[in-house]
């Protein structure tokens, strides 16, 4: 009988010892990621939060040249590998409807409003899907050692115009530095296109799907304003020599090692950039950068801002638990004050909660120009379009444009208007 | 139904056989079905809409005029100038020297570097700012060149990558078929006072010709789907004048998420290697019975 006792206590033991480790395997949450100081500084909190609260946070890189295809598969196969991953306005519409609804994630309230728009995020009911991780867009970076701030060329013109100078006084072996090749048009072609009144489709700016639709989703590169953007970083390429001849190869990793080794003046970067701008271990101009408002082209007197947020999303195959739990971390995460000035601090990208960002403002110059000049633009720019077939509309942007840039000046026009189907044809 | 043998060997080649169809037949019947269906990776409708993607894919200008030239071009200029380049080495390993195992461990490195890796290092070889080629250039005199932002340049560095990467292999087995050629013929020549030149292409090469053959049939049907090296060096790119077949069926299939284009695209890949595939063999078979 004795015998028989021990053996049932052991047995409950057991019991117990597996049910708790099926507890303990629930309180685990996978983080699908890109690493990024933006990413690394948002899952710290998730730490920060798992360790408080008795979580596992097991985090998951993936690579980002193959993130969206890889993130896609895993989602329409409804694995549940991730339980909290990286999103994107980019891809917002691709993923809508195969990602939990987070309007009851409560700190959500204190997210960008004009980030978190039902054209870039809402699934078809209307639903949000996705949590702030922070703002994630591009300003224009000078050399503060070498331009003073009423120096800084506000047009495009100016912008060779002092490039030229720098370069003819020996302070600068260029002027202007940025990405180029595909998937990093942002940081020379976008933003040197929407400052001349110029944009991927027609209407310009316009990111309602039923209105591009209505327009019959009309590519822009038989628009003058298209064919003045390509000449102009082909003259600063070729004639003015302000920027390096590679550049329509670089990516943006390429121009900020240049930016970064001193070796240009200016570039376009995403703010995230600002902490290894200013880390002396890995720049050579830390402490001597400083960032504006966009030069504007000819066709251009308004200053705008560009301003998109990177969030964390939940996939919808996760189990319910899983789900709950990650809505509690993405929450508390939002109203982590602490993390996200410590994440402003470490990497210059405007947190997700903007309640904090008149705080942060206060305290940092650099915030204070992010916040004069981007976030409470009334005046800004969204940096993708919202439609699944983007990744291919801007694919067929970008190989068009390269061609043109690298080709004779003279056959600018006519390789834009070879693209311009293409470009068409691949929004539909 | 079987006798204990027949058993015993089926049993062998049963786990090989079973790898085989899931890791091969598997994947190649579902590209197949989606090749057929409307297929996008992120709304996978799956409707059947017949040969419609097969359609647009070789009615694609940018496929047949850009994407083919540009791979068969890289297949005929990667395996001829990786075959030149180990046969050339082969022929000097084939020679005893001081040191002979430690040169030929170290011209087998290449075959050890990941291609991802290879190819990172070569684009920073030869980036315009930083990398050495334009920094010896300038020093001596030259001017440094935007390798990647003009197609031919661009396309010379990618086979350049492929034939460094590629080289060791063909050294590596035309070696082992030198070193088992028989020696009499040889001698004799030497006895008759041939020259190395008359040697190499009357003795040499014609004793060689049939692993020759079998190497530039398995290297170019293997360099027909390049991908790794192309997407990580050019990206296909300036504006797609290096993109070989393979990238067109993953920017297809991963970059626009249209899996069944992308899957369409494949297979007519598949069946044009096949049909290579084919020819290169009935080519072998003529050489190893001449």
């Amino acid at each position: 009988m004795q015998g028989l006792a021990r053996w049932l206590m052991a047995a409950a033991a057991a019991l117990m010892a597996a049910t708790s480790g099926a507890t303990a395997q629930v309180k685990e949450l996978r983080i699908g990621y890109q690493p990024s100081p933006i990413q690394d500084a948002s899952i710290a909190m998730f730490e920060a939060w798992g360790a408080k609260n008795g979580v596992k946070i097991v985090k998951v890189p993936n690579s980002y040249g193959v993130y969206v295809e890889k993130m896609t598969a895993s989602l329409t196969s409804n694995s549940d590998q991730y339980d909290v991953i990286w999103h994107n306005d980019d891809w917002g519409q691709t993923w809508a409807h195969l990602l939990e609804p987070t309007d009851d994630v409560e700190a959500n309230k204190y997210g960008s409003k004009w980030s978190m728009a039902p054209l870039v995020f809402a699934n078809a009911q209307g639903q949000n899907t996705v949590v702030p991780m922070g703002q994630t867009f591009s300003v224009f970076f000078y050399r503060s050692d070498l331009v003073k701030p009423e120096e800084v060329p506000k047009t495009l013109e100016e912008l060779v115009t002092m490039s030229k100078k720098l370069q003819a006084d020996g302070k600068a072996k260029f002027g202007y530095v940025g990405g180029m090749s595909m998937n990093h048009s942002w940081f020379s072609w976008f933003w040197s296109m929407w400052g001349n009144n110029c944009d991927v489709l027609m209407p310009f700016y316009e990111r309602d799907n039923k209105k591009l639709a209505e327009g019959g989703w009309k590519s822009s590169m038989t628009d003058p304003c298209m064919q003045k953007t390509v000449e102009y970083w082909w003259d600063a390429i070729n004639t003015h020599k302000i920027a390096p001849r590679g550049m329509p190869a670089y990516d943006r990793n390429e121009a900020n090692a240049i930016f970064m080794a001193g070796d240009a003046a200016f570039t376009v970067a995403d703010t995230l950039w600002w902490g290894q701008f200013n880390d002396p271990n890995k720049s050579k101009i830390a402490g001597k950068v400083a960032a504006a408002r966009f030069p504007l082209g000819p066709d251009r007197k308004k200053p705008f801002g560009w301003d998109d947020i990177w969030g964390w999303a939940i996939p919808k195959s996760i189990p319910e638990e899983r789900k709950k739990l990650a809505k509690q971390m993405l929450n508390a995460m939002m109203l982590d004050e602490e993390g996200q000035t410590k994440m402003f601090k470490a990497t210059g990208a405007p947190p997700p909660n903007t309640t904090f960002w008149p705080k942060i403002a206060e305290q940092d110059a650099f915030m204070k120009l992010l916040k004069e000049a981007v976030l409470d633009s009334p005046d800004k720019v969204r940096g993708a379009y919202y439609f699944p077939q983007w990744p291919a509309v801007h694919k067929a942007f970008n190989d068009t444009v390269t061609r043109a840039v690298t080709g004779r000046r003279e056959d600018i026009a006519r390789v834009l208007a070879e693209g311009a189907p293409l470009v068409s044809k691949a929004a539909q | 139904m079987f006798g204990e043998q027949q058993r015993f060997v089926l049993l062998l080649i049963a786990p090989a056989a079973l790898l085989l169809l899931l890791f091969q037949v598997v994947p190649i019947v579902i590209g197949a079905n989606a090749s057929f269906r409307d297929w996008a990776l992120y709304n996978p409708k799956k409707t059947w809409i017949g040969f419609d993607h097969y359609v647009a894919v070789i009615s694609d200008p940018a496929f047949l005029y850009v994407v083919l030239p540009n791979t068969f071009l890289f297949m005929v200029l990667s395996v001829a100038g990786a075959l030149v380049a180990g046969l050339a080495l082969a022929l000097l390993l084939n020679r005893p020297f001081r040191g002979q195992k430690l040169v030929q461990t170290i011209l087998l490195v290449p075959l050890m570097v990941a291609p991802v890796v290879a190819a990172i290092m070569i684009r920073w070889i030869f980036n315009d700012q930083f990398g050495i080629v334009n920094v010896v250039l300038e020093a001596i005199g030259l001017e440094g060149q935007p390798w990647l932002v003009q197609r031919w340049s661009a396309f010379g560095i990618i086979l350049l990558t492929d034939i460094w990467l590629w080289t060791p292999w063909f050294t590596l087995l035309l070696l082992a078929g030198l070193q088992s050629l028989p020696k009499e013929p040889f001698e004799a020549a030497a006895i008759d006072g041939t020259t190395t030149w008359r040697v190499f292409r009357f003795l040499t090469l014609p004793m060689l010709r049939p692993v020759i053959v079998v190497c530039v049939v398995i290297r170019a049907i293997d360099a027909f789907r390049t991908f790794d090296i192309v997407w990580t060096l050019t990206g296909g790119g300036p504006g797609r004048s290096t993109e070989l077949f393979s990238l067109y069926a993953y920017v297809l299939a991963f970059l626009n998420l249209d899996l069944g284009r992308g899957s369409a695209a494949a297979i007519v890949g598949g069946l044009i290697i096949l049909v290579l595939g084919v020819v290169m063999y009935r080519l072998v078979d003529r050489i190893a019975k001449a």
